[in-house]
């Protein structure tokens, strides 16, 4: 990209910009974008809507963002509100408030300390989820790492290694959970190495399956090792 | 759809792979959505490949997986592509296009020696349906006027390109993701091609 002869565009206030291509752009207020918008660095620290497109390289969203086109970027972390419309093709994401897209995600590296949901397929290389989630498809990584603190749903996970544990409850964690089960709830999971725990599943299929405590699996297809821990519902196992 | 399918148990079992792979290929693009066929089974839903095209693709993928990376691989197989420029003597001495088809070419686009991937299939498109005599001159003319004005589209979807002939007249069809095409009777197709091969079919002689 030729960054040389961009502006910036900011908006501090209540503002609305047309789009184009910028060095810079930042929404401080109640910033709106009408189309789209291609910059090297996007910020959003106050209200803002997009939409259109954006491409960015790197790109931050610390209050409450709208985005009503696809989103690219190299880099992008969400710290506030982020509502994406359509997709998110982006290679490194981090969310730690909360983001929800309406269509597809694909990343590189998905890292969650917050809320993601997802209405369709989520792709990544690596996916790290610790708190919640939802995904509305298939969640295909190469490494699936899920530590549960609330509930995680997702319609199938497919990857190599998929490993889902339970975060070590805290005191207040103990006296809520009556509450808010915290549990991964999936149709079928399919992998390669899978250890589960505080998982919820129709149909494992695996060549080295750990199924841990607190888990409630309907089938498991296995063909290398097979162990299961006596806090644990496996209705049939069966070994290919 | 009378396809013979496979189960993804029996695929990975047939072909020798892990979940790991197959699922790394799906993300890579280098197995089309379309393939992966949802049915419900009596353990529940189950995933089925129509078992010719996988076994084909995963072959291809294999023997080629050697000397060339995922995303190269992701390149030759996805419809989107990449920046090359290639110029009229290279695309003739790669069997791309034969010379008559190309100075024809040329002189209804004035755009120049160089080819992009879009002018590619172009020239390749009409080269394959002239040299197989199944269109006219005029023909040639309109399907480049389709093409053209749909070069966006083409580079995202699987499109098939069309012609038929009612009555001496023909006209020429983009079809998108179309799953079937009915005509009122007397209209014939003279020729349908899926645009998705022919570029799968440039590349492999790029290559």
């Amino acid at each position: 990209m030729e960054l040389k002869n961009r502006g910036d565009l900011a908006i501090n206030g209540l503002g609305s910009s047309n789009g184009g291509q910028f060095n810079l752009v930042t929404l401080n207020g109640r910033g709106t974008i009408n189309n789209d918008v291609e910059c090297h660095e996007f910020e959003c620290n106050g209200l803002g809507t997009v939409n259109g497109n954006v491409t960015a390289d790197t790109a931050r969203v610390n209050g409450n963002a709208k985005f009503k086109g696809t989103f690219e970027s190299e880099k992008l972390t969400v710290e506030g509100t982020a509502k994406f419309e359509k997709n998110l093709n982006v290679k490194n994401l981090r969310v730690s408030g909360k983001a929800s897209v309406g269509g597809s995600v694909k990343c590189e590296e998905i890292k969650l300390r917050g809320m993601l949901s997802v209405g369709e397929d989520c792709e990544a290389e690596l996916f790290k989820g610790e708190y919640r989630f939802t995904i509305g498809g298939l969640l295909n990584a190469d490494q699936v790492e899920i530590k549960i603190y609330g509930e995680c749903k997702a319609k199938e996970i497919g990857g190599q290694t998929i490993t889902v544990r339970q975060h070590k409850g805290s005191f207040i964690s103990a006296l809520l959970k009556p509450i808010f089960k915290a549990q991964l709830e999936t149709e079928l999971i399919e992998g390669d190495k899978i250890d589960l725990e505080n998982t919820i599943a129709k149909v494992v299929r695996g060549n080295q399956v750990r199924i841990g405590p607190n888990c409630q699996i309907g089938v498991v297809e296995y063909t290398d090792e097979f162990s299961q821990d006596k806090n644990a519902i496996v209705n049939d196992i069966r070994k290919a | 759809m009378s396809e013979e399918l496979i189960s993804k148990k029996e695929l990975l079992e047939l072909a020798g792979i892990s979940y790991g792979q197959l699922y790394r290929w799906k993300r890579k693009d280098l197995i089309p959505e379309e393939w992966f066929v949802r049915k419900s089974t009596f353990t529940g839903q189950e995933t089925f490949f129509p078992k010719e095209k996988i076994l084909e693709r995963i072959n291809k993928i294999q023997t080629m997986k050697e000397n060339l990376s995922l995303d190269e691989l992701a390149d030759m197989f996805s419809p989107s592509l990449s920046d090359l420029q290639l110029d009229r003597d290279e695309l003739i001495k790669r069997n791309i296009v034969s010379n008559a088809v190309m100075n024809l070419y040329l002189e209804n686009d004035q755009s120049g020696p160089k080819f992009n991937f879009s002018r590619m299939l172009e020239v390749y498109v009409l080269e394959k349906l002239l040299q197989s005599g199944e269109i006219n001159l005029d023909e040639g003319k309109m399907l480049l006027q389709v093409l053209k004005d749909n070069a966006a589209l083409i580079k995202q979807k699987s499109c098939e390109l069309m012609i038929t002939r009612k009555l001496g007249v023909s006209s020429c069809l983009l079809l998108i993701n179309a799953e079937e095409v009915h005509f009122e009777r007397g209209t014939k197709v003279v020729v349908q091609v899926s645009l998705m091969t022919c570029m799968e079919e440039i590349k492999s002689k790029l290559v």
